[in-house]
């Protein structure tokens, strides 16, 4: 009779879902994986509709610890000097002529398309989500994260991580009631430089938008130590003294 | 330019913005982002060039029609409005130059018109990251609210129907200073802005009386997630005013946010039974609720009251109204041109009654048609019920183009706000193109 240690028996029977505070774990290390704490970074956002037209904007972005940020169009003309603010759950639109910061929701879209304001200024994974549990797949983690708060855009995410890099490769976004909204893509690994290499090419599609698709590209994504000043509505009119 | 004419030149410029359609966007599967599109320029410059046609049908009933037309209401009018804006700015070390130029003309029933107007030309000093100082003519947007704004001490009135639309601004001296303070999962933050306000015959002068220096400032917070302004106005040229403001979510989906306003010594014109006029001085009290929601299909829906505590009751207005016309006839030129000056003055000008109701409904991309958005906006005059309907369709999918169509009817019974209103409807067709 071939006796097996009482340890090894409980192990083959443990689920594959482990500890929910390894996946936090995982998830505050993809963070930090994916972005200095305090950055500055532009964006091109490409919108591709079904016929193969597309329609691109440019954003530079400043952000400073997990929940302040705050989103620069640069292109195209008709959107330039629109501003996103965002602090924690709070969040404002400055546009140029209006001269005066208004309101906005996460789930809005400044500019159309399939990204909304969530997505242009998202806060760190690990202030938005806590880790439900963890599934292991070989050369890959299955985070399921849950939204800590109503405010936040998705109710939950089911994120895989690349066990290798602790990067995300692939995030599906679920509302309340169970639907997914969109997935999104993560691809095109680069170095950025001073240690940072992360993807630099993040694709989404939604099953409500069939045959549409918005991709954002990444670059220059750099440290920057800037003052909380800036983070305010009354500095939105001069976020591109920063850049 | 007679009317064929005008209508050849429109659609002769039409015909090239959109014949510049296919070369707008392309499509392709290769995506790449060269460092040399965000390069920055120390001299930023932008604009639009835009064409707007409209189409109005005048309220040959109206008393305003009467008041405007002594010599015979047309039935029709035919607008067709050209209009270039350009904005832009110079950067170098702390200082940086900006300016806003608008170009407008029109052509109508009674001929050519146009003007060009500086809106803005100021320059700014960044004393530190937390200060500046801001000198020359600027525009503010004080206020939490999107049609109208109580607190607005030191604002241009803005069309409700069109709030996005720059303003011309007044020469000012501006100091903000702002201090940001974060706790654990609390952030905060506080900013004063102070304004000088000169007024004589040659500066500001359509800003208010006399020859002097005003001064306006504003206090603003963000206190546990609720923007707070406090804000006042003292100087000679207008009566002293107080307000506050806030705005706050109440969910993620759902916004409220008020204004209101203290204004002493408010003059206002007064005509009575006889015919005779009065000038009166009240403290007031002015404000506004509003509400924005977003469902989950992408409604948007911005609902505000607006109490305006010098406005006209509906009998001072009614009154007015019937001084026009005299048993069905109107009256005699010398009465029409006092009864003139004091529409101009305050009888007709834009929300000039005590209560009104805005609602603006905008759906994002219904059908899945991306950057469409059809809207529909209404004011009422809560006191008569009188109304405007505005419901339009917008476009912007080709990059740098916007299409706009928009219809307009006013209704109300006679002697109401709207019922008495110089326009019927109107149907406009606005094309921008950005640059």
């Amino acid at each position: 009779m071939i006796k097996i240690p009482v340890f090894l028996f409980f192990f083959l029977l443990f689920p594959t879902w482990v500890l929910a505070l390894d996946g936090n774990r995982i998830l505050a290390q993809v963070d930090k994986n994916m972005q200095p704490d305090s950055y500055e970074m532009y964006r091109k956002l490409v919108n591709v509709e079904p016929d193969g037209s597309k329609k691109e904007f440019i954003l530079y972005s400043v952000k400073k610890g997990p929940s302040t940020a705050v989103a620069l169009f640069l292109q195209p003309a008709s959107e330039k000097g629109r501003t996103t603010l965002r602090l924690g759950d709070n969040m404002w639109l400055y546009i140029p002529n209006v001269g005066k910061p208004i309101r906005i929701t996460s789930m809005q879209s400044v500019v159309g398309g399939v990204f909304n304001n969530s997505d242009i200024l998202r806060l760190d994974y690990s202030v938005e989500y806590s880790a439900q549990g963890v599934l292991n797949q070989g050369d890959s983690y299955l985070l399921d994260l849950k939204a800590n708060s109503a405010s936040v855009a998705y109710d939950r995410l089911k994120m895989t991580v690349d066990k290798a890099t602790l990067l995300p490769t692939r995030i599906e976004c679920y509302a309340v009631s169970g639907m997914l909204i969109k997935n999104l893509q993560y691809s095109k690994i680069k170095d950025f430089g001073d240690g940072l290499v992360r993807p630099s090419m993040l694709a989404t599609e939604s099953p409500l938008h069939k045959g549409y698709k918005s991709v954002m590209l990444f670059a220059k994504i750099k440290k920057k130590q800037v003052p909380d000043e800036v983070f305010t509505l009354n500095y939105l009119s001069r976020i591109d003294e920063l850049r | 330019m007679n009317s064929d004419r005008k209508w050849l030149v429109f659609l002769l410029v039409a015909g090239v913005l959109f014949s510049l359609i296919p070369f707008i966007s392309e499509a392709s599967d290769d995506f790449t982002f060269e460092l040399d599109e965000i390069e920055k320029s120390p001299l930023e410059w932008g604009g639009y060039v835009e064409i707007k046609l409209e189409h109005l049908d005048i309220n040959q009933d109206g008393n305003q029609a009467n008041l405007n037309y002594p010599k015979g209401v047309p039935a029709t009018i035919d607008r067709f409005r050209p209009s270039l804006q350009v904005d832009g700015s110079y950067t170098a070390g702390i200082a940086c130059f900006n300016w806003l130029f608008k170009l407008a003309g029109q052509q109508d029933n009674t001929g050519w018109t146009d003007s060009g107007d500086i809106y803005e030309v100021y320059s700014r000093v960044k004393i530190f990251e937390n200060s500046m100082v801001d000198l020359g003519k600027k525009a503010f947007g004080w206020g939490k609210g999107y049609a109208w704004n109580p607190v607005g001490f030191v604002n241009r009135s803005k069309d409700p129907n069109d709030p996005q639309e720059s303003l011309e601004g007044y020469v000012t001296g501006e100091l903000e200073l702002i201090k940001s303070f974060s706790e654990s999962n609390s952030p905060g933050n506080m900013a004063l802005t102070t304004l000088l306000i000169p007024v004589s015959d040659a500066i500001n002068d359509e800003f208010g009386e006399g020859n002097g220096v005003n001064l306006a400032g504003k206090l603003y917070l963000l206190y546990q997630n609720t923007d707070i302004d406090f804000l006042f106005f003292i100087g000679g040229s207008r009566s002293s005013r107080f307000g506050v403001d806030f705005s706050r979510n109440i969910t993620s989906n759902f916004e409220i946010h008020g204004e209101a306003a203290y204004i002493t010594s408010k003059d206002r014109v007064l005509l009575l039974e006889n015919g005779s006029t009065r000038h009166e001085e009240n403290s007031v009290w002015s404000g506004l609720f509003g509400l924005r929601y977003l469902t989950a299909n992408d409604l948007t829906s911005i609902i505000e009251y607006y109490h305006n505590g010098n406005g006209y009751t509906e009998e001072e207005r009614v009154l007015f109204y019937r001084q026009i016309t005299e048993g069905g006839v109107v009256v005699d030129e010398q009465t029409l041109r006092q009864l003139r000056e004091l529409s101009l003055y305050g009888y007709s000008r834009p929300y000039a009654g005590r209560n009104y109701l805005y609602a603006k409904f905008t759906q994002k991309e219904p059908f899945d048609i991306l950057y469409f958005t059809p809207g529909l906006t209404t004011i009422v005059n809560l006191d008569d019920q009188s109304a405007s309907f505005t419901p339009e369709l917008t476009y912007a999918g080709f990059t740098n183009f916007e299409i706009r169509l928009r219809f307009s009817l006013l209704t109300g019974s006679s002697l109401s706000e709207y019922g008495e209103k110089q326009i019927g409807n109107r149907i406009e067709l606005r094309l921008r193109w950005f640059f």
